[in-house]
């Protein structure tokens, strides 16, 4: 039976492809003129040049955390490439003026770019590489005063607000690859909901890594004004290569009062082959400062891909009232590292947080859960409810719990609850009672033991997510 | 800063070390060897920071800010001094004064059928026996506290219950501090040979209300199908240090059941680990009930490194004041334990707004076919239970304290010897009301 279950994980990865499209790439390495490049090629005002230098002086005075439960070669940060782009072109006003292969890139992974359009009303910015090609249903957007357009674009058409945000979630010298993004990051998608507004539609990036050997720092922002609410997707995969690539992504949302962020990811990344060769390093910095009273920061993710993931989407509740939420499906097969979790600083009184984590681990593979819930003395009444959950699939695999749990005062409720399973034979042979073959028994199996965390994801990602857990864990059970 | 502490550090291990020197060499050539290993460690490592890992909620920086030394000259007490520590079912008694064996005080050693002696006097008949377990269980190359204790090694309280023997009555080893400014190194080897069964409580008291340092290790080896039934009782002096590391190797289908109170010290730390063989069980349970400024830390692990072994553990803070607790539960499941069961739970009272607790419940899972659940709760007295207490007529008061204290009972309650259960839920009761 176990072989049936090995078949279906090893499954080679549908989306490894490149697309030959000429790339702007930088030079190897990082210098101060390395950043002063990227600084000019974007036209930037000098203030962010400045906020680059910084943090640039910031990171080398740090060093790589050790601290996470992985194990990787040890990363040379002046082999890299900093900057990558596809050649300017002018700005597209319709999805025609697209290049065509690029199109055929989206279509090959299932993104049809007019049929999203069209049938399910998203705005989709793309990014391919690190420069946003096509921006779309911006008008739409703009009629009720929404700003949805890259970081670059933001930078030059609204740098006061980007000035007033930037940085202030997450400090440039908040982390090691924190501080690398900030001095280096190239684009991303900026995100402005104003006074009151409800976003008509679920906001979308799609990003993609295309150049070999090229970095990508990723930089989004997204701000929600009183009474604003948002829910934004991303979602990533990306081609296969055999050196390993670097993405250390850094995303800062902002709530103030009464205002409502839902953030939702699919990572599907390119997780190295059947021997752990390969694949990409996602180290992913992701904070949501709930500024204002009653405002609400949701983290939504189903981490599939990359050879290893580091990446702790946390809620800083600040406002009184204020909510956080964090739902994850951590999936690992093969040799994939996870190290993932959440952190969720109660200052507010009256904060609530709730953490569902599932990390399902096959293969080779180690899925740890990393946590940490802290309710200050300030934050009275504070409540938390904690979930994590591991399943492992065959006894080469590995599945931690590192929980911090501190606690600061006597009118808050802290509950954190962990357990470990597997899926038994006695659960198989039941369904196979009922005529229901191991490989559908175990999908469904493993979509029960991951549906407190689907239903928060919006409708088609929920669907595609499902889909992702079956194809990846084909083959590992049974 | 950082560098003027670590330079003060080195210094304090050497201040602490001054002593060790004069110890009179053992005829016992391996545990010469054993001490001098100790001492190369203590020479290697550092005194932990809050930087390490293992000691991130817990400051020592106090303890190393004072100047403790080995006890110079025993005070001799007299058994009316004492009586009141006295357990009534544990006849036998082995009573150690500031770490240095008392045997005026001891009771009843050689009447059981067992060998309850201090290890000087145990080495004649059993050195052999106690040779693969003394300093070999607990690890004291990474833990300068162990290294510090075993460097010192010289005496220390030693079971041995031979094979097939079950020994009625509880063993009581009492730890009486009565001189300030003094470090001690209590130590105790049990060793439970195959299927034989055990009661001991380890017990730590004072005389005395000023600082000193109580740096006890203790190992415990249960051969297989063994039975041993483990009371740790800390109820140090307020201003004490207490540092405790606790090792125990479970044969084949052995069974180790623990419980450990820590009600004093002004800082106290207990590392319990336990490693499981096949088809072993264990259930490992504490409590914590601290007010004022202190801090207890229990910190333990639970290594299943074989198939089919069990664990059980319950820990309760109930913290008061402004006191800190903090709380580490590992639960290893190496590869290959297949069919481990293992649960933990970790609940905290807070009764005060000032109260501060630090838990981090980790499991580290190896294996596939395994049951492994742990939780963690912290919060406070239930509103609807007090309410449901005073709609029956007690007061306010009367009701918190009646939770709180049924709250520390549920692990009082696992004790087998009713005296001291009896001595510890007094306890329990008068802390609660003193706080509340």
């Amino acid at each position: 039976m176990s072989a049936t279950l090995q078949n279906l994980v090893n499954q080679p990865y549908k989306h490894g492809f490149v697309t030959s499209i000429e790339s702007d790439v930088a030079p190897k390495g990082l210098t101060t003129d390395t950043i002063r490049m990227i600084s000019a090629k974007k036209k930037e005002p000098e203030w962010l040049l400045e906020f680059r230098l910084k943090s640039y002086e910031a990171w080398l005075k740090m060093d790589e955390p050790a601290w996470p439960n992985v194990h990787y070669p040890k990363i040379d940060f002046q082999a890299i490439s900093y900057y990558a782009a596809p050649k300017q072109k002018p700005k597209l006003k319709s999805m025609d003026e697209v290049d065509p292969e690029l199109l055929r890139t989206f279509e090959k992974l299932g993104v049809p770019l007019h049929e999203r359009m069209a049938l399910a009303g998203v705005a989709v910015d793309v990014i391919f590489d690190s420069v946003s090609v096509a921006t779309t249903y911006k008008d739409k957007l703009a009629e009720v005063g929404i700003i949805f357009c890259s970081m670059s674009e933001a930078v030059l058409d609204h740098p006061e607000l980007v000035k007033k945000y930037l940085g202030t979630v997450i400090p440039t010298s908040d982390n090691f690859y924190a501080a690398l993004n900030s001095a280096v990051f190239t684009d991303g998608s900026f995100c402005y909901i104003p006074k009151g507004v409800k976003c008509p539609m679920d906001l979308s990036t799609y990003f993609r890594i295309n150049t070999e050997e090229s970095g990508q720092f990723e930089r989004t922002l997204i701000v929600a004004e009183e009474g604003a609410s948002v829910s934004y997707l991303e979602g990533c995969t990306a081609p296969a290569f055999s050196s390993n690539q670097l993405h250390a992504a850094v995303v800062e949302l902002v709530a103030l009062d009464n205002a409502d962020i839902k953030y939702s990811t699919v990572q599907n990344w390119y997780a190295g082959d059947e021997k752990g060769i390969g694949g990409i390093y996602n180290f992913v910095t992701k904070r949501g400062l709930a500024k204002g009273v009653n405002s609400r920061i949701s983290w939504t993710q189903v981490e599939t891909g990359s050879a290893i993931t580091w990446k702790y989407p946390s809620c800083v509740l600040l406002g009184d009232n204020s909510v956080g939420e964090f739902y994850s499906v951590a999936v690992t097969n093969h040799y994939q590292q996870a190290d993932t979790g959440t952190k969720m600083i109660h200052i507010g009184k009256n904060t609530r947080s709730t953490i569902v984590s599932k990390g399902i681990s096959a293969g080779h593979s180690n899925n740890s859960y990393r946590g940490l819930v802290k309710i200050s003395p300030s934050a009275t009444g504070a409540r938390n409810y904690s979930q994590c959950d591991s399943m492992l699939v065959g006894h080469e695999s590995g599945a931690h719990t590192f929980p911090y749990i501190q606690v600061a005062n006597n009118s808050s409720q802290v509950e954190h609850e962990a357990s470990t399973s597997k899926i038994g034979e006695d659960q198989l042979f039941y369904f196979a009672q009922r005529g229901i073959d191991a490989e559908a028994a175990v999908s469904m199996i493993i979509n029960g033991f991951c549906k407190d965390v689907f239903q928060q994801l919006p409708m088609e990602f929920a669907v595609e997510a499902t889909a992702l857990l079956s194809f990846k864990l084909e083959g590992s059970v049974g | 800063m950082s560098t003027s502490a670590t330079v003060n550090a080195g210094g304090y291990l050497e201040n602490l070390l001054a002593g060790q020197p004069h110890l009179p060499a053992s005829p016992l050539a391996w545990l010469n060897v054993l001490r001098a290993e100790a001492v190369d460690r203590v020479g290697a490592l550092t005194v932990p920071t809050l930087r390490d890992e293992e000691w991130r909620f817990t400051d020592i920086s106090q303890l190393t800010k004072m100047s403790f030394h080995p006890v110079r000259a025993t005070i001799s007490l007299q058994v009316a001094d004492i009586e009141r520590f006295y357990i009534e079912e544990a006849t036998t008694r082995l009573v150690f004064v500031d770490g240095v064996y008392a045997p005026q005080l001891s009771s009843n050693v050689s009447g059981i059928g067992v060998a309850v002696v201090n290890l000087e006097a145990g080495f004649a008949a059993h050195a052999a026996a106690i040779e693969p377990y003394l300093g070999r269980l607990t690890g004291f190359r990474d833990n300068v506290f162990a290294a510090l204790n075993t460097a010192f090694l010289h005496d220390a309280a030693l079971i041995v219950v031979p094979r097939d023997v079950e020994v009625a009555v509880p063993v009581h080893l009492l730890f009486i501090a009565t001189q300030k400014d003094v470090v001690s190194y209590p130590r105790c080897l049990f060793l439970a040979e195959s299927g034989s069964a055990v009661t001991v409580i380890e017990d730590y008291v004072s005389l005395q209300e000023d600082a000193y340092f109580t740096n006890a290790v203790t190992e415990i080896a249960l051969i297989d199908n063994a039975r041993v039934n483990h009371i740790r009782v800390q109820r140090e002096g307020a201003k004490a240090f207490h540092i405790a590391n606790c090792a125990v190797s479970l044969a084949r289908a052995s069974n180790y059941q623990s419980v450990s109170v820590a009600f004093g010290a002004r800082i106290s730390r207990y590392n319990l680990n336990v490693q499981l063989a096949e088809g072993a069980e264990c259930a490992v349970d504490g409590l914590a009930l601290i007010s004022g400024r202190q801090l207890a830390d229990t910190h333990t692990c639970i290594d299943h490194a074989q198939p089919q072994a069990a664990s059980n553990q319950s820990h309760k803070c109930i913290v008061g004041g402004s006191a800190h607790a903090v709380f580490n539960g590992k639960v290893v499941v190496r590869q290959g334990a297949q069919r481990t069961d293992s649960k933990q739970s970790n609940r905290n009272l807070l009764l005060t707004s000032k109260a501060h607790v630090d838990t981090k419940p980790q499991l580290e899972i190896f294996a596939d076919d395994v049951k492994c659940t742990h939780g963690a709760t912290i919060g406070q007295l239930d509103d609807e239970e007090v309410f449901y207490l005073r709609s029956r007529g007690l007061s306010d008061t009367a009701a918190r304290n009646m939770l709180t204290y049924a709250f520390g009972a549920e692990i009082i309650e696992r004790i087998p010897i009713s005296s001291l259960k009896y001595q510890l839920e007094q306890t329990v009761l008068e802390q609660t009301t003193v706080q509340l």
